[in-house]
């Protein structure tokens, strides 16, 4: 039973990471029906800059991932103003333009910070607290809090702003949303540059807890998609229950298949769209695919 | 055509000497390329021409590679058997993988697709069968008596053959009939399939395709380097792969081998600096699908018609010719005639909204039925339940008195169903011509184990339609358009070229979505007399238009829906003077949308 709980506390921690990953992939996918699969490499840049300001530049762990958070979200901009004339129009191609970029990012990931990973370390003390003989790390608690500080502020954002509003809007339709004044190219690049920002953060985050390679965004990216489509692409709720729930999965997946624990998680995440490819909470509405 | 054999006997012959001027090692990244080549046809013909987003084809290429690897090494069998095993396990691989494709489209595939591919990778990374992360060596020789093919001169040809037959095969798919219908697929799979296309049928065969290629690339690999290890199979060379499809231009198989060769020689030539390579390719792949989505293929018509636009459009445009009436055919009026339509209590809800509630309709044979109603009236959604598009909540359909409620669209058009749609769903990357050969095609796609036993037939079959197309667009005075891609014709012309398209697949029950919308006076009486022939060579109509003119001059009987409901029925001068019909067109239900969307997902 303790072993059980513990899996699910280890799980947790990663799951709000995907969690954030998956956020970042749904607020582009609900505001333009697009799936960013550079998005796991903005990850990867997101990751380094946070650690390289954190432990080259020994700005506090705070600020580094501000400038990370800043610097990805101009990446962002980037992404969706060079695909821009195609919104709307061609899904496919804008699909395999975002592989593009994520192509170049991936190979401007290996020039700047080379090939091999690095660890760091934890911004926080490290000794784990232990509660009825479950431990659980100090700095799992600080991603959990960050990861729903988030969440609420985009939420917040989403529904309490003008400009949020307007994104909603653009999401339900965009010609009306064009028909009543709203720029849907700059609505669509601030979903894009919110969307990197989360990545980042999670990238940010991540560091601590895993390796940071160039490897890293792949797979964060492809769990944080699963985790998506897990709890209805484009709902907000849905990708924090499915990224946590994906976290949780991984967890025990790599207790009990070690190795093969990727290849499970992915069989299972196929068998999951088969069967109800609008997740726990979508909506045949916003589906766009 | 003089021209082109020139051209193909000069490569022919340009591939055959190829190795008398190169050294060894040239001739190795030679091989590669070939390999990458067969690999790029299979990738093209699953996503360029059926539409199919497949990010696993680095992992097909993976299973005929360590199948071939394994088989030889483990159990000792020969080279020749184990290829041909290797074979069959990634065609069973590529439609274990496809299956997604027949609940999922677009994004979800490529990520399913993608995950799969990962999950590949990561099962040979650390399976003891596969060697792990050191892979499989000494892999035996391939053999052929009197050739020895560990000499990479002589190997050379034995790719050359296998790559020559995948391309011809892979070209005679695209110009024939099945790949016509999965270009047709690709372009719009809803209208595909209410013209009779078997969708999930065609999904399959496209991953099939995609994994056949793969496999032989996989084979060749085996037997080319003689060693396997996860990283040739890994994610960075699916993209590699997808640039080379998409530089070249995925739509066009030679376009495909073109990128295959182009970007591997410039990845060879930068192979001390891969990380430049890598944001070269990726950056001319984000230039290529904003700029040219064509890719190279696509260059020499974009220049043509740059050409052409720059010289002012010389020569005269196309001109719509007069439609020549069908020959009548006597109704059979002997004995009752049941009804070849019945909808009997049919609703359908979406959510909380009623769209339907209760309709129920009796078509006879040869009849032009009208439904009229104001917009929301749910006409529209009557007609997608109809063709199959919709399942109803509640109630049943009989067509030619057999139940087909819930049927899907293609089995109701095969079975002799046909429609128009209100918002015109031609197929924009096909020519008028081929829009037509489409519908005329009423084989069922497992008829395409042809093109591997018979060829010869499918080629005649293929002129036979072509003929019967052609009659087809002659009748609709469309003789002048028959080679252009719909997109470029005036409104007019597409709506009429649509109801070409719907009646060459010989139906004997019609149903139009508002044909007359946009059109002008004198196209709006053309409709008319069409309509008209159509039904008087046997073939039963239902019209839906808001043109009450033409609804009160063409049909027998008129059906009013208003709110979901059958308000009216009966002739044109008695439903005109019905209350109930009166106070809804003049009265306040006015209300939004009737066409409620698709939803693409399952579609």
């Amino acid at each position: 039973m303790q072993v059980f709980f513990q899996t699910i506390i280890g799980g947790i921690s990663l799951g709000a990471i995907y969690a954030l990953v998956a956020l970042g992939f749904s607020l582009v996918y609900r505001t333009m029906g697009l799936v960013n699969f550079a998005h796991g490499n903005v990850v990867t840049v997101g990751a380094y800059l946070a650690s390289t300001f954190y432990l080259t530049s020994k700005l506090p762990f705070a600020l580094a991932m501000f400038v990370a958070i800043a610097v990805t979200g101009v990446i962002g901009l980037v992404i969706e103003r060079v695909l821009r004339p195609l919104e709307n129009r061609d899904f496919d191609l804008m699909l395999i333009g975002t592989i593009g970029f994520g192509i170049v990012l991936d190979a401007l990931v290996i020039m700047i910070w080379g090939a091999t990973g690095r660890a760091v370390p934890s911004p926080v003390p490290s000794a784990p607290i232990d509660l009825w003989g479950i431990r659980i790390r100090t700095y799992d608690l600080v991603v959990l809090a960050i990861a729903a500080a988030a969440t609420v502020l985009l939420v917040l954002f989403l529904s309490r702003t003008k400009r949020g509003a307007a994104m909603q809007a653009v999401a339900m339709d965009h010609e009306a949303a064009t028909a009543v004044g709203i720029h849907v190219g700059r609505s669509n690049a601030i979903a894009f540059m919110i969307g990197a920002g989360l990545a980042a953060l999670a990238g940010g985050l991540v560091g601590p807890l895993l390796y940071v390679s160039p490897a890293l965004g792949g797979a964060l990216g492809i769990k944080g998609f699963a985790a998506a489509i897990l709890g209805g692409f484009g709902s907000i709720p849905g990708a924090i229950v499915g990224g946590i729930a994906i976290g949780v999965l991984d967890s025990f997946t790599a207790g009990h298949f070690q190795g093969y624990s990727e290849l499970v998680t992915f069989l299972v995440f196929t068998v999951i769209i088969m069967i109800r490819p609008t997740g726990v909470f979508g909506e045949r509405t916003v589906n766009r695919a | 055509m003089r021209y082109r054999i020139g051209i193909i006997a000069l490569a022919a012959l340009a591939a055959w000497f190829l190795p008398y001027g190169l050294d060894s090692y040239a001739i190795h990244v030679v091989n590669v390329i070939l390999i990458f080549a067969i690999l790029a046809i299979g990738l093209g013909l699953c996503m360029g021409v059926g539409g199919q987003v497949n990010l696993a084809q680095v992992a097909f290429f993976g299973v005929g590679a360590y199948t071939t690897a394994i088989l030889t090494t483990k159990t000792g069998w020969g080279f020749w058997l184990s290829a041909v095993l290797a074979l069959a396990a990634t065609i069973a691989v590529g439609l274990l993988v496809g299956t997604p494709a027949l609940r999922v489209q677009s994004h979800y595939l490529g990520i399913v697709t993608l995950g799969l591919a990962l999950a590949f990778t990561n099962w040979v990374t650390n399976a003891q069968v596969a060697g792990g992360a050191e892979g499989i060596s000494a892999i035996p020789v391939p053999t052929i008596p009197g050739v020895d093919l560990s000499n990479e001169y002589l190997y050379y040809y034995l790719e050359l053959a296998v790559f020559a037959v995948g391309l011809v095969f892979g070209l005679f798919i695209v110009r024939t009939a099945l790949g016509r219908r999965m270009r047709a697929m690709r372009d719009d799979a809803l209208a595909a399939g209410a013209l009779g296309a078997d969708v999930p049928v065609l999904r399959m065969t496209a991953f099939l395709l995609a994994s056949v290629y793969g496999g032989l690339g996989g084979v060749l690999y085996a037997g080319l380097i003689r060693y396997v290890a996860p990283e040739t199979f890994s994610i960075a060379n699916m993209f590699l792969l997808l640039g080379m499809v998409i530089i070249g231009g995925r739509q066009s198989l030679i376009g495909c081998v073109v990128g295959a060769a182009g970007l591997y020689l410039v990845r060879e030539l930068l192979a001390d600096h891969p990380t430049v390579a890598q944001i070269g390719y990726g950056t001319v792949v984000v230039l290529v699908v904003v700029f040219a989505p064509t890719g190279l293929a696509g260059l020499p018509k974009r220049i043509r018609d740059l050409v052409t636009r720059r010289r002012g459009g010389q020569g005269e445009a196309a001109r719509l010719q007069p439609f020549q009436p069908y020959e009548t055919v006597r109704p059979d009026e002997s004995g009752s005639q049941s009804p070849i339509l019945e909808v009997d209590g049919i609703s359908m809800y979406f959510r909380g909204l009623r769209a339907l509630d209760d309709v129920s309709l009796s078509i006879t044979p040869g009849e032009i039925r009208g439904i009229v109603g104001p917009n929301g009236s749910g006409k529209t959604t009557l007609f997608n339940v109809i063709s199959g598009l919709y399942r109803p909540t509640r109630g049943r359909i009989r067509f030619r008195g057999q139940d087909s409620t819930g049927l899907a669209p293609y089995r109701l058009a095969r079975a002799g169903m046909s429609r128009t749609f209100q918002n015109l769903r031609l197929f924009g990357d096909l020519t008028v011509e081929e829009n037509v050969l489409v519908a005329i095609d009423r084989n069922a796609t497992w008829h395409s184990w042809r093109y591997v036993a018979r060829p010869i037939s499918v080629l005649r079959r293929d002129r036979d339609l072509h003929r019967r197309a052609a009659e087809v667009i002659e009748r609709y005075g469309l003789a002048e358009f028959a080679a252009l891609p719909p997109k470029s014709l005036p409104y007019g012309i597409q709506r009429r070229v649509e109801i070409a398209r719907a009646v060459a697949a010989g139906p004997a029950l019609l149903l139009l979505d508002e044909p007359a919308a946009g059109l002008n006076g004198d196209e709006v009486r053309q409709l008319s007399e069409i309509v008209r022939s159509v039904r008087d060579s046997g073939v039963t109509v239902i019209i839906i238009e808001h043109n009450m003119g033409l609804v009160m001059s063409l049909c027998e009987r008129i059906t009013v829906l208003a709110s979901g409901h059958v308000i009216a029925e009966g002739e044109p001068a008695e439903v005109a003077s019905t209350p109930a019909v009166i106070e809804a067109y003049l009265g306040d239900s006015m209300s939004s949308d009737d066409l409620p969307s698709v939803p693409e997902v399952t579609g």
